[in-house]
Formats: structure tokens, C-alpha cells, sequence
């Protein structure tokens, strides 16, 4: 495929994550907690409710974002994790059920890269 | 001395079904609440015979009450003064006569629970149906009653404190009960009837109504006739009540039933028109019409000072709201606003209440407009049903921008492109006035922004400087300084091009964030600052509700575009509503 399509990074929620392992995609989630221990990952709620670690970049000092809903960008690594390559904060209120009805529009075939960018 | 009574009498004396005959040939003991006299209509298959006097009679276990009908052959214990109030009877209900339960009522709405032993008997709204023993222990179909009385199903009526009983189907009507009323519809209705005969001359017209039960005739004769012709009409929904129910003249009609209603004076047609509160929209401006819904918030008193008279008027607004998921206001008026108490989320019915087109659309009571508390008709409890499932967390939508004429609200699905607006010619003769629009604001014209207001309790009158004060002209007051008002032109535009609108005082304080006499100020004392406020407003997008009007001056005729309400843009609403689009049909 074209070298184009290997940079895209569309939005997906946690049920789409198997579709999309090895490749890069943008989480809109909402942070649940730390994993302590090892300060580098941490959980947290996608858009549909399903859970997914993110393994945060490991530059030395803790991840600690300020606000409650995050983009995590990453790469999926298996349905349930993704090793993030950038995050953007959302601020601390976000409609995800709204979230979640525009991801799936997202990915509808009538739609995807027509009317939604990637 | 204290008598146990039995309870769950009631209850299973109104759900048994007609051939349990257990249930009535056991014994029950209730207490007599109350006993009145009702004058019994005349009983066919006994004419030049006067009508027996029937008592009837509530009935309570101490959990439920319901009314019953006490045999003629009874009426003696009556007369002998044998059963009071509160006497309990030991002998029982082998001694009431008896209607056959029918169907119970429709809705099942729980019985009202009576008092305990030492109650009064208010409140006997709810229509019990009556219980049923024979005098002999025969199954209830085959009473022994005099053969006259035709088991016929029927409902107690409620208690008549309210000025509309309970509903009967037409099937229930019988010359036993004169306190029904019917919902039916005319579905047919004869011409005037003239005729002379030996006996003299008169005229008559004769309709049928009918409901889900049957149907039933009814006839007017003479002056009666007169005035109910023309408020009857075929198609319509009416209530009926207090006409006389007699045996019918198969000669004259071949419908089945055994009876026909005689219209008289006393005679009551009410005009059953509900409309959904989403069809609002559909009557005109100042049309009537009849609504019922329930009362989700009251405002407080406040009141008006009416400009033709000077007075004071005391109002109250109410919202409403029904099942097709639609509020609306609605203004009490005078006595009804002062002495308005109910509680929340009671049910109303208002009949004759004048649509207005404020704020899309609204109601206002009239002189001639009443309104129910709670009724005792189908919609109320229709709404009770859906009000307590799910109609309190529904948010509701208040009407607002319909088609041309009317208001000021804000419509998603008549959002209007600025090129759009232009081409159709909005504010031209014949073309809808109001559109609503969303556009970005790209200039705002500096030069007049506004205009001294004369400060005074709603009055926006522009006041001229007399030296050290402002008069104004129409409060016939000075002050010593205006407040001053916004009055701005400015440039808008959306993808599809661009217009002039006008906006007032409150788009100016939206677009600046302050009022038009700080602003003023700022202008006053640091021109940098000005620009900066002035600066930042440009280039906000805006949902505006507009107004087109042509104006001529000069031998030109312009179209001017005019914001009526200006609404900050609301990203999670917009979105939602963009995603409702793409699910919707027309996406596919």
C-alpha cells in the first residue's frame, strides 16, 4: 500500500483494537488509574468501555497527565494494550458516548477515508 | 363494639370474574361509608308505576371501598333506619343488588384505599365496579332481580365533586344510572325534522354517537334542538352527559341498541378536541384549542402592569408537557394564578386556551378557558402512565422557529445557508421571514454601537441630552444618565457567502462579553483596549435566528437581515446533531 496510508492513525475505541494490532491508532479514553509499580503504564476506559493499558514512553520521569480524557496515540500491540507514542489532553469533561457514535461513523465503510480524514 | 371487617372484600369482589359465584355467596363483612338516594330513572316493563327510590351505597373493607346499589327489596333496612352510616352489617352482601361487573375499568388504576372504620367517604373518585350477589345464592348473570333490570356492564359512577364523572362506554348506558358521561363520536347526524300531526308541530334531529363499546342514538326535539344542531358536528368527538336514557323506539332507528339518549336542556356536550402538544404548531396564532398534559414546572407570581389599563396583573407561567414529547407555556391569569397551588407534576386539562406565537408557541388562559385538576378521562391517566415510566427524564423540546410566521427559537433542521437566504429572498412579499442560520462574524462596524436608552423599568426609548440629564419621552422622565444599548451592523459569513445583519442589546453583550455602557467606557479611556475587544469578537461563529424584512427608502428596496436571537455555539450539541444526521436515512 501507499506510504501514505502506513502513516494514518484514525480513532478507534477498544473493540476495534484487534483489528488494528501492529499498526497506529488514536485512543480517545478517559484515564482510570496508574500501575504504580512500574510508573510506565496505565489504564484506561476507551470510548465503548472496554479497558486498555497504555505503556507509556519511558523518558524517566513519571507519566502524570492533568486532565481526565486523553487521546493516547500508539501502536496496538494485542487487544488490550498499546505502547503510546504521543498523547493529547481532552480536558476533564467529554461526551463519550458521542466519542464513540463518531468512531464508529468513522470506520463505517460509507464514510472512512471519504469523509473522515485518517 | 368493634366489628372486624374483611378485607380484600373489595377486591375480590370487583376482579372476580361473573361466574366465580364463590366470591359473592360468601359472606363479607363491610362497613357502610355512606348511603345516598338516588332517584331511580324509569324502569321499563313497569309503566304508570312510579320509580322505586335506589339507594346507593360505598362499601369499605378498610382497604378498599367501592360502590354498590342496594336491591329495592332492601330499601326497607334503609327506611327503617336499620343501616346508618358506619353501621356494619352482619347479614351481608347476599343483600346487595346487583350490576354485573363488567369489564373492569381500563386502566386499572389502584383503587383508592379507603379510610379506616371511622372514615369519611371523600374521595371516592375512582369508579369501583360494582360487586355482585343475588339475593339468592344464583350466579350473578342469572340474578334474580326483577327481569327490568337487563345486567348490563357498567361502572359506579365517581363522586360528582368534579364536573365531569368518569367515562362510560355507551354499552354501559341504561335509564339505572344518571350520572354517566360518554365520549363518543357523531358519526352521524340527520337533518331538521319538521313535522304537524294532530297533536301539534314540532322539530327534531337525531345523531348517533358511537364509541368503542357501540353506539347509541340520541335525539333533540324543539328549542333543544335548536341549540345543539349546530354544536354537534359529524366527525367530532363530543362528551356527553345528563341526557335522559329511554327505551328505544325501534321503530325509528336500526341500530341495536336497547336504548337512545333524549337530548334536553339540562343536557351537557362538551367538545373533546386534546391536541398533542406537538401539533401546536399546526393551529394558528390566536386559535383555541383544548390541551392536557402534565405540569412540570410552575413559576412563581409575578405580575404585569397592563399598558391599556394601567393595572396590575398578577400572571403565572406554567410548562407543560405530553407524551409527543413537546413543552409548552402556559399563562395563568388574575384569581387563577393567585389561587394556583398544585402540586408538581399534576395532569391538566385545559380547555379553550388561546395559542399565541411567543417564543414559537404558547398558551394563555381566556375567560372562557377552564382547566381540571387530575381529571377523571382516559388522557389523564394515559399521561400519569407515561409521565411516571419515562416522561420525567425525557427532556423536552419547546417549540420554537416554525415554518414562516412565528418566532424566535432556534431550528437545527431549518438551518439556512447565508447564500441560501439570499437566493430564496427571504423578507420579500410572500416569502417566509424567519430563518436560522450559523456564521462567523467578520466585521462589526464601529462607528454606531450603540445608542443612549432611557433607563427606566422596560423602556429601550432612545433619550435626548437636555444639558446635564437625558429625557426621555415616552416615560416623560429625565435621568441623569442613560443606559446605553447596543445597535450594531455587522458583517457575517459562512461557507456560502455573506450578509449584513443588525443585532441589539443582547447580541452586543454576547459578542463583547460586557454591557454597552462599560464598553462605552473603555472606549472612553484607553482606545488601544477598544480595538483589542473589538478585535476579539470578530471571527466568532455564532447559531443567529433572523429575521428578513424589506425596507424602501430612497426608491430603493433593500432586504435587511435582522438577528432575533443569538445563540453561542454549543460544539457537543452540534455534534450530536451531526451525528444523528449521518445515522439517520438520509445519509444512506
Amino acid at each position: 500500500m501507499s506510504a501514505l496510508e502506513r502513516e494514518i492513525s484514525p480513532r478507534v475505541n477498544a473493540e476495534m483494537l484487534p483489528k488494528w494490532i501492529g499498526k497506529t491508532v488514536r485512543l480517545t479514553c478517559k484515564l482510570l488509574n496508574f500501575d504504580s509499580e512500574s510508573e510506565r503504564s496505565f489504564r484506561v476506559e476507551a470510548s465503548d468501555g472496554g479497558q486498555v493499558v497504555i505503556q507509556a514512553i519511558n523518558t524517566g520521569e513519571p507519566f502524570r497527565p492533568d486532565d481526565i480524557y486523553l487521546e493516547v496515540i500508539g501502536k496496538v500491540i494485542d487487544a488490550t494494550t498499546i505502547s503510546m507514542l504521543g498523547c493529547i489532553g481532552m480536558g476533564n469533561e467529554l461526551d463519550m458516548k458521542l466519542v464513540n457514535d463518531t468512531v464508529i461513523l468513522i470506520h463505517d465503510p460509507r464514510f472512512f477515508g471519504k469523509m473522515f480524514s485518517y | 363494639m368493634a366489628f372486624q371487617l374483611s378485607t380484600g372484600s373489595c377486591e375480590k369482589l370487583q376482579t372476580a370474574p361473573q361466574n366465580d359465584t364463590s366470591v359473592y355467596e360468601a359472606p363479607h363483612t363491610l362497613q357502610f361509608l355512606s348511603v345516598k338516594k338516588v332517584h331511580g330513572a324509569t324502569a321499563s316493563g313497569t309503566p304508570n308505576q312510579p320509580p322505586p327510590d335506589r339507594y346507593r351505597i360505598i362499601l369499605s373493607d378498610g382497604v378498599h371501598f367501592i360502590q354498590a346499589m342496594l336491591a329495592t327489596q332492601l330499601n326497607h333496612l334503609i327506611l327503617d333506619g336499620q343501616l346508618q352510616r358506619n353501621y356494619v352489617p352482619c347479614r351481608l352482601i347476599i343483600v346487595l343488588d346487583l350490576k354485573v361487573l363488567g369489564s373492569m375499568e381500563k386502566l386499572g388504576e389502584p383503587i383508592q384505599f379507603g379510610a379506616s372504620e371511622e372514615s369519611t367517604s371523600g374521595g371516592a373518585d375512582r369508579q369501583g365496579s360494582l360487586p355482585g350477589a343475588g339475593p339468592t345464592p344464583a350466579p350473578v348473570a342469572s340474578s334474580s332481580t326483577p327481569a327490568a333490570k337487563p345486567a348490563v356492564p357498567s361502572r359506579a359512577p365517581g363522586a360528582t365533586q368534579r364536573s365531569r364523572t368518569s367515562v362510560y362506554p355507551i354499552e354501559g348506558l341504561s335509564p339505572y344510572q344518571n350520572n354517566w358521561t360518554i365520549k363518543a363520536r357523531v358519526t352521524q347526524k340527520s337533518e331538521m325534522k319538521h313535522w304537524s300531526n294532530q297533536r301539534g308541530e314540532g322539530k327534531l334531529f337525531n345523531v348517533t354517537f358511537m364509541d368503542d363499546s357501540g353506539e347509541i342514538r340520541g335525539t333533540a326535539f324543539n328549542m333543544v334542538a335548536d341549540d345543539l344542531y349546530p354544536q354537534l358536528q359529524e366527525g367530532k368527538v363530543y362528551y356527553v352527559s345528563k341526557a335522559r336514557v329511554n327505551l328505544a323506539k325501534k321503530k325509528f332507528s336500526n341500530l341495536t341498541n336497547d336504548y337512545e339518549l333524549g337530548l334536553e336542556k339540562g343536557t351537557e356536550i362538551e367538545e373533546y378536541n386534546f391536541v398533542p402538544l406537538s401539533g401546536l404548531e399546526q393551529i394558528a396564532k390566536d386559535g383555541m384549542c383544548d390541551v392536557i398534559g402534565v405540569v412540570k414546572e410552575v413559576s412563581s407570581l409575578s405580575s404585569i402592569t397592563s399598558k391599556a389599563t394601567q393595572k396590575e396583573i398578577p400572571k403565572r407561567e406554567l410548562t407543560l408537557v405530553d407524551k409527543s414529547g413537546f413543552s409548552v407555556r402556559l399563562t395563568l391569569w388574575g384569581k387563577q394564578a393567585e389561587g394556583y397551588d398544585a402540586e408538581e407534576n399534576v395532569i391538566i386539562a385545559f380547555k379553550g386556551v388561546r395559542v399565541g406565537d411567543f417564543g414559537g408557541r404558547s398558551l394563555s388562559m381566556v375567560s372562557t378557558s377552564s382547566m381540571q385538576i387530575n381529571p377523571d378521562i382516559q388522557e389523564c391517566y394515559d399521561l400519569r402512565g407515561w409521565y411516571d415510566s419515562q416522561g420525567a427524564q425525557t427532556s423536552f423540546h419547546a417549540h420554537s422557529n416554525m415554518n414562516a410566521a412565528t418566532s424566535f427559537g432556534f431550528r437545527h433542521e431549518e438551518l439556512r445557508s447565508l447564500d441560501d437566504v439570499k437566493q430564496a429572498g427571504y423578507g420579500m412579499p410572500d416569502r417566509p421571514e424567519y430563518f436560522s442560520t450559523r456564521a462567523t462574524i467578520m466585521h462589526i462596524k464601529s462607528d454606531n454601537l450603540s445608542y443612549p436608552a432611557c433607563p427606566g423599568p422596560n423602556c429601550q426609548k432612545k433619550v435626548t441630552e437636555q444639558g446635564d440629564s437625558w429625557r426621555c419621552e415616552k416615560c416623560d422622565k429625565s435621568y441623569p444618565a442613560p443606559e446605553h444599548r447596543y445597535i450594531m451592523s455587522m458583517s457575517v459569513a459562512d461557507h456560502s457567502g455573506q450578509a449584513w445583519v443588525q443585532g441589539f442589546n443582547d447580541v452586543g453583550t454576547m459578542v463583547f462579553g460586557m454591557t454597552a455602557n462599560e464598553l462605552l467606557e473603555i472606549k472612553e479611556r484607553d482606545e488601544g483596549q477598544f480595538n483589542l475587544v473589538l478585535h476579539k469578537a470578530i471571527c466568532s461563529t455564532y447559531n443567529l435566528s433572523c429575521r428578513a424584512k424589506q425596507d424602501t427608502f430612497n426608491e430603493q428596496t433593500r432586504i435587511r437581515y435582522g438577528i432575533s436571537r443569538i445563540y453561542p455555539i454549543n460544539y457537543r450539541e452540534e455534534a450530536n446533531y451531526l451525528k444523528d444526521l449521518l445515522y439517520s436515512p438520509w445519509s444512506r
